[in-house]
């Protein structure tokens, strides 16, 4: 109870600095419609990440953590992955489009996500692994069960708004062009409906996280 | 026999010919297309696109017509406009006065409408005899007109349909405009907006082809890909320096402005402002006359917008050249929506942003008014009445005067003026303007393929 009251009042926190976002448009004008088509690519990039990076750490345990080529894939920001993409883009293909933009995403943050789900797995030596590699993986997909909804909740709102310079560089523009310009024009009832659905999915994921003893 | 067939494959081949599309870039999402309350530059561009105002402005800054044919000013002071029988909506129907004075109504009643054109309509009275709309202002003919051309007559009852030389509609990120049949003859196919704030990513679409034009990144050494050409004008566009602290460091601004920025840095977008007015508007070059002001502190505090990397550059160089003088300029990067709160709560010292001018002299009224929405620090003169109220056409001896009063006590300054520099695909032809491409008539719709 006192965890839910405690995301409650971090929710009610940001709904208030939406609300009260300081500052004025100078050319006050209508906010944007939702990108309603975004939607889909948003579903799909979020789906493929959450689907490949358990799968990656269920492969790969928790070594993957310390591992320096991860660590290489994930040191690049978001804008680097895009210059490089629009530099390589062949010219007669015509501009990058959401396939281009989907690989671009999973590139920057796959091996993140990676790296957060294997550091959190319980060391395997002497055990599981003096049990076998079928213990092992069933040990890991254990853990990682139980630690997926945790792990969706936490980040899915930064997946959702974080896409903002891969939209920009390649002009797709998507959740987090809508998120930006509605802070750009204060357009605060905007960005409290956006608070309210995170809050909303945060909710939802809830009963998922109770431990059973 | 072989001419025909000659004629017959030609028709074939124009038919079966891929559409022609101006692809271009935005830099904010306008928002939906809306005649009444859009008010931003991306909107303004759509507007010009996809709909028509009473009358126009030609590239070199006259009046010419645009929905009306003609406009005659009746004994009391009434403007009475001549509307077009050719003029036609999406829907087929006829542009009409009811719709001339629905526009104007909605400006005037939606509190959420265009604060410009509810400003260019404050005072106005309007109405229709014989089916001509009519339209009394307070304010001179010449302003009047002018401003005019700033508010395209949407549809009765549907904000979002206008009569211009393209047909709208939008798709998942992309604004298309698609031509058809207009008065001004529209000569390409049509335009695709793509949302592309980035200005590395455009200068790149721009070099890959994708992009017919645009405006590439402000740096000297870029030189247009073989496709394309390069085109400069400048604009009615300046960074200016509002003060709270009199005229006083707008003074040293004026002095610093001169030898402060490195040609490098400037590229060819800017220059450095020589008079106190936009030149491009026809305002001669006048230098600031308050002798007597007290020297200003040795600390300056200036706000500016943050995210411009060529103007912040441009700042340190200034900075850099006060500090010469013994004056420390500390420079406070603000959000948009911040600077724009501060400026008009007065809170600031020193305060810079870029203005983009109307293309009239009496855009530099917002200076000055009392209520003009760029008078941020509460400007003043006894004798600016009398001034304006003799303000009736572009060339008359009050705008002297006018800059007289301003030049004694001014409470802001231009430190550069701005040029346009795109880059644009060598085939198709445009014609540029103070304006920008879209802004005039018959802007867009009178572009060509070679």
């Amino acid at each position: 109870m006192i965890r839910l009251l405690q995301g409650l009042g971090l929710w009610g926190l940001g709904l208030a600095l939406a609300l009260t976002l300081p500052g004025s448009a100078w050319k006050a004008a209508a906010p944007p419609a939702f990108p309603w088509a975004a939607l889909g690519p948003a579903a799909l990039a979020t789906a493929s990440l959450a689907l490949l990076a358990p799968l990656l750490v269920w492969l790969g345990g928790p070594t993957l953590a310390s591992r320096r080529s991860l660590a290489l894939l994930e040191a690049p920001p978001e804008l680097l992955w895009a210059a490089l993409l629009l530099a390589l883009w062949p010219p007669a293909w015509g501009p990058p489009g959401q396939t281009a933009w989907l690989v671009a995403f999973l590139a920057t943050a796959l091996p993140g996500e990676v790296r957060w789900l294997a550091q959190a797995l319980p060391g395997e030596h002497p055990l599981p692994r003096a049990w076998g590699e079928r213990a092992t993986r069933r040990v890991r997909w254990l853990v990682l069960r139980r630690l997926g909804v945790r792990w969706l909740a936490a980040r899915l709102p930064v997946w959702l708004t974080a896409t903002l310079v891969l939209e920009r560089m390649l002009g797709v523009p998507g959740l987090g062009t809508d998120w930006l310009t509605r802070v750009a024009g204060r357009d605060r009832r905007g960005l409290a409906v956006w608070v309210l659905l995170l809050a909303g999915l945060w909710l939802l994921t809830r009963p998922w996280q109770r431990e059973t003893a | 026999m072989r001419p025909l067939l000659q004629a017959l494959a030609l028709a074939l081949a124009t038919l079966l010919a891929p559409a022609q599309v101006v692809e271009e870039s935005l830099q904010a999402d306008p928002g939906p297309l809306d005649f009444i309350q859009g008010d931003s530059y991306e909107q303004w561009i759509l507007q010009s696109l996809a709909g028509d105002a009473l009358v126009g402005i030609r590239p070199d800054g006259a009046l010419t017509p645009r929905l009306a044919t003609a406009w005659t000013r009746q004994p009391d002071g009434t403007l009475s406009f001549t509307l077009r029988r050719d003029a036609r909506f999406a829907d087929g129907s006829a542009v009409s006065a009811e719709d001339v004075l629905w526009t104007f109504r909605e400006l005037q009643r939606n509190p959420r409408a265009s604060a410009t054109k509810r400003a260019i309509l404050a005072g106005a009275e309007f109405g229709e005899r014989q089916g001509r709309p009519w339209l009394r202002s307070p304010k001179p003919l010449g302003r009047l007109l002018l401003e005019l051309a700033r508010v395209p007559i949407a549809q009765r009852g549907q904000p979002g349909q206008g009569s211009g030389p393209f047909a709208f509609r939008q798709e998942p990120g992309a604004w298309v405009f698609t031509r058809r049949e207009h008065f001004l003859r529209p000569g390409i196919d049509g335009l695709r907006f793509h949302l592309l704030p980035d200005p590395s990513a455009v200068q790149t679409a721009l070099r890959k082809g994708w992009l017919t034009l645009g405006a590439p990144l402000a740096s000297p050494g870029a030189e247009p890909p073989p496709s394309h050409r390069r085109l400069v004008h400048p604009l009615h566009a300046q960074f200016v320096v509002w003060s709270h602290l009199g005229p006083g460091p707008l003074r040293l601004l004026e002095r610093w402005r001169r030898d402060a920025f490195p040609a490098r840095l400037l590229g060819r977008n800017a220059r450095p402002s020589r008079g106190l007015w936009p030149e491009t508007l026809g305002f001669p070059v006048r230098s600031i006359l308050a002798d007597r002001t007290p020297s200003p502190p040795t600390q300056l505090v200036l706000h500016h917008l943050a995210g411009d990397v060529a103007l912040e550059r441009l700042l340190l160089a200034l900075r850099e050249r006060a500090r010469r003088d013994g004056f420390d300029l500390r420079l406070r990067p603000l959000e948009q929506g911040l600077l724009f709160e501060r400026l008009q709560k007065g809170d600031f010292q020193l305060a810079g942003s870029v203005v983009f001018f109307e293309p009239q002299p009496w855009a530099v009224l917002e200076y000055l008014e009392p209520t003009g929405p760029m008078n941020f620090t509460g400007w003043r003169h006894a004798q600016l009445e009398a001034v304006t109220a003799r303000l009736h056409q572009p060339d008359v001896a009050a705008w002297e005067e006018l800059q007289a009063l301003w030049s004694r006590e001014p409470a802001a300054l231009p430190l550069l003026d701005f040029q346009s520099v795109i880059w644009v695909d060598r085939r198709l032809q445009v014609e540029p303007s103070p304006m920008g491409l879209y802004l005039h008539t018959p802007g867009a719709a009178g572009w060509r393929w070679r």
